[in-house]
């Protein structure tokens, strides 16, 4: 019982970090296509990177 | 056994869903309990969810998921990451849900609850969620591309640039309109002024932490940055009741005007990091935050709906916003029932992160049946308050009076009997020194929440507070929408006067992002200040203004779906998106021309500026109010230029591709379609 709600409360936690943006240079970091790119952006780098390529589309509705 | 079962449950839903509506619609004299409205909605959305979107996603789209994504085939850890369906979901809600709901159906509210709440449950069942449902499914065939882009494939490349135009004019109308909105919350009103001014220096703080000390930790540093807004929230009162702070904080409409006008320009001129991005957390958070805690209040406190089903403003003489409940009542919900925009979020991140082909029916119909009750629940939280206060808090001073006493005379005088005391009360109880005259939608929507906050957290000693924790969460919300529209119609400025000029394309070129700001600012803060200055509110001409763009909006997408179902070869499915196309035609069409040419001063631009000419000739006007009434004879003229070019080029678009649909049908022309190759999923079944 305790461990099948350790186990929800895992999967929700993820979803949280993965809906806020916590979870994002995580996924980054481990997708294999960028691996081609050569250098890894820092956390930094990226989080700019990210959010400047957010904000230039529509992101938010009415 | 099971499946019997499974059809006696769902016939179950379906009946309580028919009864919840039956007693909604037919209920007459005694209020009627809110309860009744939730179970009405919640059913219809489980049958339509369950029936029609099954339906669509089986035989309409034949979704398939064996076929590779574009977030599969393209990954590429930023724009095209495979994302849970739980998680895009809440991704694509978050992007979607906007003030819209809450502030239209709260002004339809004057038409009474139940026209309003039948188009929320109908509208969103048929048309909104349909619509979102095969703009992303078409987005997703053709690799995350832009609604403009595919109107441009797949209907024509003049149709591209329209759709490219009209996202532009009705993004500017946008901004002008929720703007107004936040200056009619904040007027004169010192708490509520300061705690939105907070939230810009605790975005900053916060866009400091999350680049520098912290960088990307959004969740701890959006715990932080609620905190210090609540704090912000209590700190209000403390700044409204010292004589000198107040004083500081007491603004009129046209400096908050120009104040919003100066946001928008830092928001989009600085780097998106430091203002923007932190804002937009803090308001993603609280906005999750205090939807949900409405839906619990409702059902905790059960209120009594309080406005009748039917108003005598049906016929088109309503002081918040005038017009017939056709086509004006459809034009007003807008984004609660269909809203365009979300066209540009279904044809924007969502396709380039969705996991499954299959995933799209959950996401596109699901999210957006979630926007619809959010609208229901604003539609409830409006009509619980009683129909005097509502009107009072809503109408402009030229029509109810600007005294207390003058106003309850005029609404008493309508059939909605109202104290002056009531209104002097009800101002001192929310901790506002008055609540009249605050059309917009967003003070009568926070005095609902704040009543039913009140009755299940601290009673009425805390009512003051949770009112200007509902204007805070409106105002919020609305300056994400605020300045994320200035960026990104910033970025459209810069794609277009550089295909004239190539340096002023360049996003990084700081000349070209002054300008280009400036440009999107000045275009959204004329209409911002014309509204401000209107006699008749600014609502009344604006709002109008925004729905028939917002459903132009929706039309164009539903005019690109149709095409697309067509050259898939689904003419006999193809009334699914042409009935709701052919139903926002004649609304659009009817309310343009109505706003154009009514013959009504308060519903037609011109026959209004037509009057204040008329007015100024017979010498009724005071020589020194002359040129202020002049400009807003200018305005009117204005908007009902705005008004023709953007139904226009609407049915430009429309006659290209019915001319396209004709040549198909009638004359077997290829129907060449745009979608990127069948690849087959290298995933399991079930990742």
């Amino acid at each position: 019982m305790a461990g099948a709600l350790k186990a929800v409360l895992a999967r929700v936690w993820h979803g949280l970090r993965e809906w806020s943006g916590d979870a994002a240079y995580e996924r980054y970091v481990a997708c294999s296509a960028r691996a081609k790119e050569g250098r890894v952006l820092s956390r930094e780098e990226f989080y700019v990177e990210q959010l400047n390529r957010k904000y230039s589309r529509v992101s938010r509705c009415c | 056994m099971k499946r019997a079962l499974g059809i006696a449950a769902w016939a179950a839903v379906a009946a309580l869903g028919a009864l919840a509506l039956m007693t909604i619609a037919w209920h007459r004299g005694e209020p009627i309990n809110a309860t009744w409205f939730v179970l009405a909605a919640a059913c219809c959305y489980l049958v339509a969810y369950r029936l029609y979107s099954a339906f669509l996603a089986a035989k309409v789209l034949a979704l398939d998921n064996t076929r590779a994504t574009p977030s599969e085939r393209r990954d590429d850890g930023r724009d095209f990451v495979p994302t849970n369906k739980w998680v895009l979901f809440g991704h694509h809600f978050a992007a979607i849900a906007g003030p819209g709901p809450l502030v239209g159906p709260t002004l339809a509210a004057q038409f009474g609850y139940l026209p309003g709440t039948l188009w929320l449950i109908a509208g969103a069942a048929f048309a909104g969620c349909v619509q979102d449902f095969v703009i992303l499914f078409c987005s997703i065939r053709r690799d995350g591309k832009t609604l403009g882009e595919m109107a441009k494939d797949e209907v024509s490349k003049r149709g591209g640039t329209i759709a490219q135009l009209a996202v532009l004019a009705i993004m500017i109308i946008l901004l002008g309109v929720v703007a107004l909105v936040i200056v009619n919350a904040l007027k004169s009103s010192p708490w509520a002024t300061f705690t939105l001014a907070m939230t810009i220096p605790i975005a900053l703080l916060l866009g400091v932490y999350l680049r520098f000390l912290r960088p990307g930790r959004v969740m701890e540093a959006s715990v932080i940055g609620v905190a210090l807004v609540m704090f912000a929230v209590v700190a209000g009162q403390w700044v409204a009741d010292s004589p000198a702070w107040a004083a500081k904080f007491t603004l009129g409409g046209v400096t908050l005007a120009f104040a919003l006008i100066a946001y928008g320009f830092a928001a989009s001129a600085l780097p998106v990091w430091l203002l923007l991005a932190p804002r937009d957390y803090l308001s993603a958070f609280i906005k999750a935050g205090a939807i949900f805690s409405l839906a619990a209040g409702i059902l905790l406190v059960r209120p009594e709906v309080l406005m009748p089903p039917l108003t005598r403003f049906v016929d088109g003489s309503g002081p918040v916003f005038a017009g017939k409940i056709f086509p004006f009542c459809f034009i007003t919900i807008a984004c609660g029932a269909i809203s365009g925009f979300h066209s540009l979020i279904s044809s924007g991140t969502t396709p380039k992160m969705i996991q499954r082909e299959g995933h799209a029916r959950f996401i596109g119909y699901g999210a957006m049946l979630l926007e619809s009750f959010v609208g229901v629940m604003a539609m409830v939280a409006a009509c619980a308050m009683t129909p005097g206060v509502y009107f009072a808090i809503n109408s402009p001073a030229t029509i109810v009076g600007a005294t207390p006493e003058v106003a309850a005379a005029t609404i008493s005088s309508w059939g909605y009997p109202l104290e002056a005391e009531t209104m002097t009360k009800l101002a001192h109880a929310v901790g506002e020194q008055t609540l009249l005259n605050r059309a917009g939608g967003a003070p009568s929507l926070a005095v609902g929440m704040a009543h039913i906050f009140s009755r299940t957290i601290g009673g009425e000693r805390l009512l003051s507070i949770w009112y200007h924790f509902a204007i805070m969460f409106e105002a919020l919300f609305i300056l994400t929408v605020l300045d994320a529209g200035t960026r990104v119609g910033r970025f459209m400025v810069q794609e277009l006067l550089g295909r004239v000029w190539k340096p002023i394309g360049r996003m990084n070129w700081y000349p070209a992002i002054v300008l280009s700001s400036g440009l999107i600012v000045a275009a959204w803060g004329y209409f911002l200040y014309q509204g401000v200055v209107d006699p008749l509110g600014g609502i009344n001409s604006l709002w109008p203004l925004f729905g028939i763009s917002n459903q132009l909006l929706a039309a164009v997408a539903l005019v690109v779906a149709t095409s697309i179902l067509l050259k898939m070869g689904r003419l006999k499915w193809i009334w699914v998106t042409l009935a709701p196309m052919a139903w926002l035609v004649v609304i659009t069409m009817t309310a343009s021309y109505q706003k154009i040419f009514s013959a009504n001063p308060r519903i037609g631009f011109l026959s209004y500026a037509n009057a204040l000419g008329a007015q100024i000739a017979a010498g009724k006007i005071p020589a020194e109010k002359i040129g202020e009434m002049q400009r807003v004879m200018f305005n009117q003229r204005l908007d009902a230029a705005v008004t023709a070019v953007l139904a226009t080029m609407f049915l430009v678009l429309l006659v290209e591709a019915v001319v396209d649909w004709h040549a198909i049908l009638a004359r077997g022309k290829e129907a060449k379609l745009h979608e990127t190759p069948y690849v087959k999923t290298q995933w399991a079944e079930g990742d």
